[in-house]
């Protein structure tokens, strides 16, 4: 575990990422294409979305922390 | 029948990640979470160092001027330096909410995306799952009437 939640959210979404492109290849159906279009995609979308607002807030809780350091 | 048990496998990992990633990124929110209110603490007690240092430097300043208007006219009292110090605090406290209002405003969007991530994570990862559940028996069970040898 990092020290930082969005780099630990990040790993996490690589390797649900890497699970995925290891079923893709051989699941072609219409299943697994609903699976992707309803599923998977949205699932993936928003985990990018609320990883990419948290790595913006820790960003910004670190410039404030470093920045009132007197 | 070498295709299907690939599918199979491939699958129940995918599931299994899945789960892993819900378990994982419901931790990932909380600290999120934990780590704004920890910097909100922290700029908080900054804050409150610096009032009181404000205060301090005032009444400071306040004891130098009350000294210089009792002196003699050629005996000069020099409050500058209390006056720099009474600066310097206001300075740095409003330096710091400003920090505390910035935090404040993105928090408010950051909740929204917070939200809706959790959401996901407690209702439709749990149906995805759920899903790729019946997918796999049902994959399993066409593999059971598969002829032997096909």
């Amino acid at each position: 575990m990092s020290a930082r939640p969005d780099h630990d959210g990040d790993q996490q979404l690589r390797l649900l990422d890497d699970a995925w492109e290891k079923a893709v290849p051989d699941w072609q159906d219409d299943v697994a294409r609903q699976f992707g279009t309803h599923r998977w995609t949205p699932l993936r979308d928003e985990s990018r979305l609320y990883l990419e607002s948290l790595r913006a807030m820790m960003d910004l809780l670190d410039a404030a922390e470093r920045d009132t350091e007197y | 029948m070498t295709a299907i048990h690939a599918d199979i496998d491939a699958l129940t990992e995918l599931r299994a990640a899945l789960t892993r990633f819900r378990y994982a990124q419901r931790e990932v929110t909380e600290r999120g979470g934990d780590a704004i209110e920890a910097t909100r603490a922290s700029l908080e007690a900054k804050a409150s160092r610096w009032r009181a240092r404000l205060e301090q430097s005032r009444a400071e300043l306040a004891a130098c001027r009350d000294r210089a208007a009792a002196a003699e006219q050629d005996v000069p009292v020099d409050c500058s330096g209390y006056a720099r110090a009474v600066s310097e605090a206001g300075e740095r406290l409003e330096h710091i909410r400003l920090w505390q209002r910035r935090i404040d405003e993105q928090a408010i969007e950051f909740h929204g995306a917070t939200s809706r991530f959790k959401d996901q994570l407690e209702t439709d990862l749990p149906r995805a799952e759920e899903q790729l559940a019946g997918i796999i028996a049902s994959l399993q069970a066409a593999r059971r009437v598969q002829p032997s040898g096909s």
